[in-house]
């Protein structure tokens, strides 16, 4: 029983951290995720913010689409203990007080997910200054884990 | 005896709350995030329109606004270290602080032209950078920047409470009405400025500004103009 019990957990640590993949690889899969978010942001930004008149419904959708499914990939699973340090693209910026703010970051990448979605939905219906309320308000809970968890340059 | 001198003309306080309003805005909006980063960089603009009114003025406003009547020259140092420098307007030390302030303010401006703050906000020239290091180091910067600003600023205000509570000496009221009562011996005649000089720094000012951000385009490299490429519909 306890053979079984041990092998089990070495079985589910081994899948673990095959899923997630070494630190370098965490920390690459994540920068690109943040990247990807940044195309697709600075997408809606152009058409709903900076230049209103070129919104075009279907581009902007797809956009807040793609967002909402980066947030509900599960990219917490790409913090895996360690990876503060390391190098994906480049040197991670991640703070190793982010392993003792996890329940605080948890709550704020929550709200983001709960934001991204929303965003999704608002963006479906095509009201110009809905989404723009609502883009503003993923920043917002972008920014307050960049101030939470995210090394100054 | 004293008298009153007509120490800080009307430019030159007008340049100083509506400089003390946008620090604050740009602050709170840079705080806040979200759709108030477009506020922040409408912000930055103003400043940058403020400093170099101020930077015109400093040649050809009144007496006490020109950087020659105040300039921190080694000889004031000295005469001000040894207790002997007299007169009105900024001391050479307090001249010290206005000019760091004023040359942090233009690195704060100059940098937040460049900056991102990652999320979905970017200053004009920021694409203009051309290395992802560059681009962290700039809007670090800009950080940095600020950070010594809020030190300057904690100087200047310690140094007017200072004055106030010490040296029994108000320096707010002359910065809100113009107006100081100093020994005869220092008073001297205020000349420079004028509403004609005022009104056409304001305008060299604004057009500086507007210049700025239409000079985006000029400065982006020939071959990354946008120019219409066909990429596949997928």
């Amino acid at each position: 029983m306890k053979t079984k019990l041990t092998l089990a957990i070495i079985l589910t640590t081994a899948a673990t951290t095959a899923l997630a993949g070494p630190i370098e690889e965490q920390i690459r899969f994540r920068q690109s995720a943040y990247s990807f978010l940044g195309w697709n942001t600075g997408k809606i930004k152009k058409q709903v913010v900076d230049n209103p008149e070129t919104f075009n419904k279907d581009y902007v959708s797809a956009a807040a689409n793609a967002i909402a499914a980066v947030a509900n990939s599960g990219l917490g699973e790409l913090y895996g203990t360690g990876t503060d340090q390391g190098t994906g693209w480049k040197t991670s910026r991640l703070k190793p007080e982010f392993f003792q703010k996890k329940d605080e970051v948890t709550a704020i990448a929550n709200t983001f997910n709960v934001a991204a979605n929303e965003l999704a939905k608002v963006a479906a219906t095509g009201e110009v200054n809905a989404i723009k309320a609502q883009f503003g308000k993923l920043g917002e809970t972008c920014k307050s884990c960049h101030d939470l968890i995210r090394i100054k340059e | 005896m004293k008298v009153t001198v007509y120490v800080w003309d009307f430019p030159i306080r007008l340049f100083h709350w509506l400089l003390v309003f946008a620090v604050v805005g740009a602050y709170v909006t840079a705080t806040l995030g979200g759709n108030l980063m477009d506020w922040h960089g409408r912000i930055g603009s103003l400043i940058i329109g403020l400093l170099v009114f101020r930077l015109i003025w400093g040649f050809i406003g009144t007496t006490h606004a020109r950087f020659g009547s105040f300039f921190p020259t080694s000889g004031r140092l000295i005469a001000y270290l040894k207790g002997s420098w007299q007169g009105i307007g900024h001391n050479p030390l307090g001249a010290m602080a206005v000019l760091a302030l004023l040359i942090d303010l233009a690195v704060l401006v100059g940098t937040g032209l460049c900056s991102s703050d990652d999320i979905a906000f970017e200053g004009p020239f920021h694409s203009l950078l051309n290395s992802d290091d560059w681009k962290d180091t700039v809007s670090g910067l800009h950080k940095q920047a600020f950070n010594f600003l809020l030190l300057l600023i904690f100087l200047h205000i310690s140094a007017i409470a200072f004055y106030r509570l010490v040296k029994n000496n108000n320096l707010l009221v002359p910065m809100l009405t113009g107006k100081k009562q100093v020994p005869k011996l220092f008073a001297s005649e205020v000349t420079g400025g004028g509403v004609l000089r005022f009104l056409s720094t304001v305008l060299v000012s604004g057009a500086v500004v507007w210049g700025i951000w239409g000079s985006v385009e000029f400065f982006r490299p020939i071959n990354s103009a946008p120019v219409v490429v066909l990429t596949p519909s997928f």
